[in-house]
């Protein structure tokens, strides 16, 4: 069989360079997200770390084409195109869905730190890709390797690197596109068209409830955490920590679940039978249709072009 | 640590949506119609409780408590923790959405089988609810890296290296999950046992 492999051989002070470049780059994230995060609570002034929950909805006013669309329709052809971007194999088609997610937010009308602030949650989890991958993938027929002078032991392949990078392009394109997907809309009437597309009622109404309760609960815990450091608990690695930890959750669960009888007694006896009235009602007209046409056109394109061109 | 969006396989996320779906309707046939309101509750308080950083060195790690939620919604807890799933992921992007299913099943079914093996161990005395809560934690855990490994290896042996890298970085978590699941249980034994009484560990309260 032949077995061919192609190997660049780099001077040892690339690697060094390259290193350092990450290493700033690493650096400058933290920064970043740091400044943000002080600038997100000026008022507070504390250092505390920020369990702020975002929005789901943030931007459910404005108006837009992805506003005007039928909340239905919007659901389901997105999340097709979604589907299609997950699936495709090669990396430049893989960033042209990338480019087009950013493109709908910038029609969506939402500033872009939304969807920076979602690539960001994932940026540990997509980083072990980029930084493990080369290093590990097993050497195939038709590789290129990066090796570096008096450094033996470190051989790059650079299909891991390209496989991290589809890997992250994918990710990154279906992350962005759930901006104008989710927060076009106020929550509810998105839970709401799910409803009417037929997901289970009480999936729709616990979805709705968690999501509410999870504010209440966040100043739950945000006094919780307040009263601890106002007598002096300071969290550390220790055992000491863990044991105030697991008191803290097993405080928090017997409120939460004494706060819920409370909530749901009050819920019967005004009259909840399991769902919620209908809000607002779905018509779908041709510019809807017109609009799903476009996207589900675009993922299967795209799909089809991933198989084909080469 | 959930998988994002792009990593697995279509056919595994697919696969993911199929089988998460098929024990979730098994897990709500097991609660109790009323009850569902208050998952929803207890599902807000777990994904609160997973926002908390735990220092370790220099660095920091959140809980991911899939033990916990089996400990005290025994096979409800499913159900919770693909709720919890479900709103990380449209929240924060914690998860991708195509890649929900199989994020529902890494973290729901430790959930399950360590509920199953708490309640099977932990006994009347407090000691005993100690050891079990300990074990149940450090359990969910252990199958919950198990099954991202395995989940991150079905895209084929590319993936090796991560899997092996994700099991090593979740090995301080055992030791710190196993050690919050037993100072609550410990608490919850002497504060409010009922929570920890099964099955149905909502209608106690009735």
């Amino acid at each position: 069989m032949d077995f061919s492999v192609r190997v660049i051989e780099l001077p040892l002070s690339v690697l060094a360079l390259s290193c350092g470049g990450l290493a700033v780059l690493g650096v400058a994230c933290v920064l970043a997200l740091r400044v943000s995060r002080s600038r997100k609570s000026p008022d507070e002034g504390e250092s505390e770390r920020d369990w702020g929950i975002p929005a789901v909805d943030a931007h459910a006013e404005g108006s837009s084409p992805f506003h005007r669309w039928d909340t239905r329709i919007k659901i389901v052809s997105l999340l097709f195109t979604m589907l299609c971007l997950a699936a495709l194999e090669q990396l430049a088609w893989a960033g042209l869905g990338l480019i087009a997610s950013f493109a709908a937010v910038r029609v969506a009308r939402i500033p872009f730190r939304y969807p920076l602030k979602r690539l960001a949650a994932m940026g540990a989890f997509l980083g072990m890709f980029v930084l493990v991958m080369p290093l590990t993938a097993p050497v195939r027929n038709g590789d290129t390797l990066v090796t570096f002078e008096h450094a033996a032991f470190i051989t790059l392949n650079l299909r891991g690197l390209l496989l991290a990078l589809l890997i992250c392009a994918k990710a990154c394109a279906i992350a962005v596109l759930m901006e104008p997907l989710l927060s076009t809309a106020p929550f509810p009437r998105t839970i709401q068209a799910l409803a009417n597309l037929g997901v289970p009622t009480f999936v729709c109404q616990m979805v709705l409830l968690a999501h509410r309760y999870v504010f209440v609960f966040q100043d739950e815990t945000r006094r919780m955490l307040k009263g601890m450091a106002a007598r002096g608990f300071e969290m550390r690695s220790n055992l000491d920590t863990l044991r105030t930890v697991g008191n803290f959750l097993g405080m928090l669960m017997v409120r939460s679940f004494e706060r819920t009888q409370r909530i749901y007694d009050a819920m019967l006896s005004r009259g909840y039978d399991g769902s919620f009235p209908d809000a607002a009602e779905f018509r779908a007209q041709r510019g809807d249709w017109a609009k799903a046409g476009f996207w589900v056109a675009f993922g299967i394109g795209l799909l089809v072009a991933d198989r084909i061109i080469r | 640590m959930h998988i994002s969006d792009g990593v697995l396989p279509s056919s595994v996320a697919l696969a993911g949506v199929a089988a998460s779906a098929v024990i979730a309707v098994w897990s709500v046939r097991r609660t109790q119609p009323e009850d569902f309101p208050k998952i929803a509750v207890v599902t807000s308080a777990f994904f609160v409780a997973s926002l908390i950083h735990v220092p370790l060195g220099p660095t920091s790690v959140h809980l991911l408590i899939p033990g916990l939620v089996g400990i005290l919604l025994g096979d409800s807890a499913f159900v919770s923790i693909g709720l919890g799933l479900v709103l990380q992921s449209l929240l924060f992007q914690f998860g991708g959405i195509t890649a929900i299913g199989a994020n529902a099943c890494m973290m729901g079914i430790p959930a399950l089988v360590a509920g199953w093996i708490f309640r099977w161990l932990k006994g009347e005395t407090l000691t005993r609810h100690v050891v079990a809560g300990i074990i149940a934690g450090g359990l969910g855990v252990v199958l919950a890296v198990l099954l991202l490994a395995l989940l991150l290896m079905s895209g084929g042996e590319d993936f090796l290296g991560v899997a092996k890298l994700a099991m090593v970085a979740h090995l301080p978590v055992l030791g710190i999950e196993s050690a919050v699941a037993g100072f609550t249980v410990s608490f919850l034994y002497r504060v409010k046992p009922d929570l920890l009484r099964s099955p149905p560990t909502l209608k106690a309260e009735r």
